[in-house]
């Protein structure tokens, strides 16, 4: 897949040139593995399972000085466990009691709960595992399932293709309008686990709906494995905003995800992943605007602590024009964590009147931790604007010290200036209970790393 | 003993001495006003006096309300009774106005402020600074004019409702308008709510909207002259260098003339 030509309309494709320190350059649109060349799920599994034996644990090079390695992910020691266990603690401690269209909850390999509003199950809005949807509405879901998902990039997302069990599958009919969301949870409830998460989101023409995904696990010791494959594809003038909530907890889990989110013909999508907690997590995150007039809005918020080690790898893709897009993340770290944030904008031959932004802030609140922000961009097209900026902070004394002449201790202070860095983008998730979700888990990480963070003030 | 009590304070940053001596007493309900030229120890002391970390009190005392607070941390200060109104204020981004006075507020208490206490309080002060309610819902001082950062530095000054204020400059880049808005907004304050308040300014303009009961002048880190309102009219005709010539070029160790009435 890697040495695959960009999409083209008609024109020469692009000429990339190779490099090592950035994925981007290296970087072509996800091209699609599954529906499009007719192949039926068993295929796929099968074709994926080739690929899983014949692939090593993946190790992404990111610079001369470091990598996302997952060498030291024990897979064999791992099981994908489909005992029913119910609904675990932690989906019912960290969920929102707020009102919802509907839920399923899947528990290391099985989908434990599912619950759907009636009057919407009425009007044709389907929310089921994906191995029921597969059965029911096989039509539907084989037109979709990896539309423009690969299965054999690398040893994971092969074995998720492989070994996927239970699955989310959420479809909103033509003109469906829903103002809850509905939520969509992968859960982990013990180590040893290997979950292979697989979500399937289908938005008819002119639907309008909220998807909130939570990754959430027990606080256990020991190794456990989120291998996930999410696909969204919105249909003409659908309106989608997907949110997501990841909290791997105290456990050593490994979370490597691929995420797509394809804006048809004057589709809307407002895409807002908040990862703020894995021992080791890499994410492909890429939302493409697949037809004309398609527009975006995709934002993200990290949060590293301790030793964790964060991998992102987000991309802008316009595949015609004219599309719109604007990207906007913000990510903070504490401890010794690493966070490697890659943003790339993509503009095929053909996006003409493409307009898009790209802008990444990063504040390092220890001196251990580090934060790497690459932005880059690619454009095929002439007729367009693309343009990226973006910031790098500390804790910035003056404002601590103002807040302090107004009474606001050192801790406090330092939690405003945190909560208002993140707060722009949380306060766009539009969803008072989520929104305080992540704050309060913001504002705990930022408690928990308060020694750390005291220290580096007084050591500058 | 006077609510605060500045007494032979020797001020340091960065291994220079800005400060050489200063003592000054401010109770509640006065106005004080300290001039001074550029570069005479002005904002030293009004930063010192709230315990900015980069300035190191070498010799003398802070005392406020009985309690010494010469090493104090600035939000005991704060908690104290004492404000800071900034030079330069800084922006909070992401934090609105009004979150951030609930904030401060319920810094200084136990229990909570209850949400109609806190409404009714804000109401007052937004009367109070002539700013409109959408005011209070812009993030802090994030895209502020000038104006609009003095007034914000007022209005958290009247909701925290502070025994002694200090105000650094508040008059410096403003227009007209604003300097009288937030000039009557500190007497009514004081009218009011009895504020002591020490008003730091390099000019005299805005004395001619508070009228101070005292007025000191800082010279080469140390008070050289202190007396009345009449010290600002002969300041307005005569200058820093009259008075410069007058208490000794170079100061160095001259100490004020005039009453000490303080």
């Amino acid at each position: 897949m890697e040495n695959g030509s960009l999409p083209t309309n008609g024109t020469a494709p692009v000429q990339v040139k190779a490099g090592r320190h950035r994925e981007a350059s290296l970087y072509h649109a996800l091209a699609g593995a599954g529906a499009g060349d007719g192949r039926t799920l068993a295929q796929l599994r099968e074709a994926a399972l080739v690929a899983y034996e014949a692939a090593e644990l993946p190790v992404w090079r990111r610079s001369g000085f470091w990598s996302t390695s997952l060498q030291s992910l024990d897979l064999d020691a791992l099981a994908s466990s489909m005992e029913e266990r119910g609904v675990p603690d932690v989906v019912t401690r960290t969920l929102p009691e707020g009102p919802r269209a509907g839920r399923i909850v899947q528990s290391a390999g099985a989908v434990v709960q599912v619950q759907l509003d009636e009057a919407l199950a009425e009007r044709g809005v389907i929310l089921c595992s994906l191995e029921q949807a597969f059965e029911q509405h096989g039509e539907l879901v084989s037109e979709w399932y990896c539309k423009r998902l690969p299965i054999d990039r690398h040893k994971l997302e092969a074995a998720n293709a492989a070994f996927w069990t239970g699955g989310a599958f959420l479809y909103v009919p033509a003109g469906v309008v829903v103002e809850e969301p509905f939520e969509i949870v992968y859960a982990i409830d013990r180590q040893g686990v290997a979950q292979y998460g697989r979500t399937l989101v289908l938005g008819a023409p002119t639907s309008d709906f909220r998807v909130h995904e939570y990754d959430v696990a027990e606080n256990f010791q020991g190794q456990a494995l989120h291998a996930g494959a999410f696909e969204c594809y919105l249909q003409d003038g659908a309106r989608c905003r997907v949110a997501q909530f990841q909290d791997w907890g105290r456990g050593e889990v490994f979370d490597v995800s691929t995420r797509l989110v394809g804006v048809g013909r004057d589709a809307y999508c407002h895409w807002l992943p908040a990862l703020l907690g894995g021992h080791l997590v890499r994410q492909h995150l890429e939302l493409a605007v697949m037809e004309k007039g398609g527009d975006m809005a995709f934002r993200g918020l990290f949060f590293a602590e301790e030793h964790e080690h964060l991998d992102v790898f987000a991309v802008d893709l316009h595949e015609t024009g004219p599309s719109g897009g604007d990207v906007h993340w913000r990510g903070a770290a504490t401890g010794e964590s690493r966070a490697s944030f890659e943003g790339l904008i993509q503009i095929d031959p053909g996006a003409q009147q493409t307009h898009t932004y790209l802008q990444i802030h990063s504040m390092m609140l220890s001196p251990k931790a580090r934060i790497d922000a690459i932005p880059s961009v690619l454009v095929s097209a002439d007729d367009v604007s693309a343009s990226h900026g973006g910031t790098v902070g500390e804790l910035d004394e003056t404002a601590i010290f103002y807040m302090q002449t107004r009474g606001l201790d050192r801790p406090a202070a330092v939690r405003v200036i945190v909560e208002g860095f993140f707060e722009p983008l949380v306060a766009e998730l539009q969803d008072e209970a989520l929104e305080e979700l992540v704050r309060a888990t913001v504002d705990r990480k930022l408690a928990a790393a308060r020694e750390d963070i005291e220290a580096y003030a007084t050591s500058r | 003993m006077a609510d605060l009590e500045i007494k032979d304070l020797h001020v340091r940053i960065e291994e220079r001495e800005i400060l050489r001596g200063v003592d000054l007493e401010i109770n509640r309900g006065e106005i004080h006003a300290l001039m001074g030229p550029n570069g005479s120890g002005k904002s030293t002391l009004a930063n010192t006096l709230l315990g900015h970390p980069s300035y190191e009190v070498t010799q003398g005392s802070i005392v406020f309300k009985g309690e010494d607070l010469t090493e104090a941390e600035p939000h005991d200060r704060a908690k104290a009774g004492l404000f800071l109104a900034f030079q330069y204020p800084v922006s909070i981004p992401g934090v609105s106005v009004a979150n951030f006075l609930r904030m401060a507020i319920n810094a200084k208490r136990d229990e909570p402020i209850q949400v109609k206490e806190f409404r009714t309080q804000l109401q007052h002060a937004i009367e109070l600074l002539d700013v409109d309610k959408a005011f209070t819902s812009r993030h802090l001082n994030d895209g502020f004019s000038g104006g609009e950062k003095k007034r914000a530095e007022i209005l958290q000054m009247a909701m925290l409702a502070p025994d002694v204020a200090i105000l650094d400059e508040t008059d410096s880049g403003l227009d007209i308008d604003a300097l009288r808005t937030v000039a009557e907004g500190v007497q009514r304050l004081h009218d009011e709510q009895g504020l002591g308040a020490l008003i730091i300014t390099h000019y005299q303009r805005i004395l001619h909207y508070v009228k101070p009961e005292f007025v000191h002048i800082l010279m080469d880190g140390k008070i050289v002259l202190e007396g009345g309102v009449e010290l600002v009219e002969r300041l307005e005709r005569e200058g820093y260098d009259q008075i410069r010539q007058e208490v000794g070029a170079g100061v160095a160790g001259v100490v004020a003339a005039g009453d000490s009435g303080v």
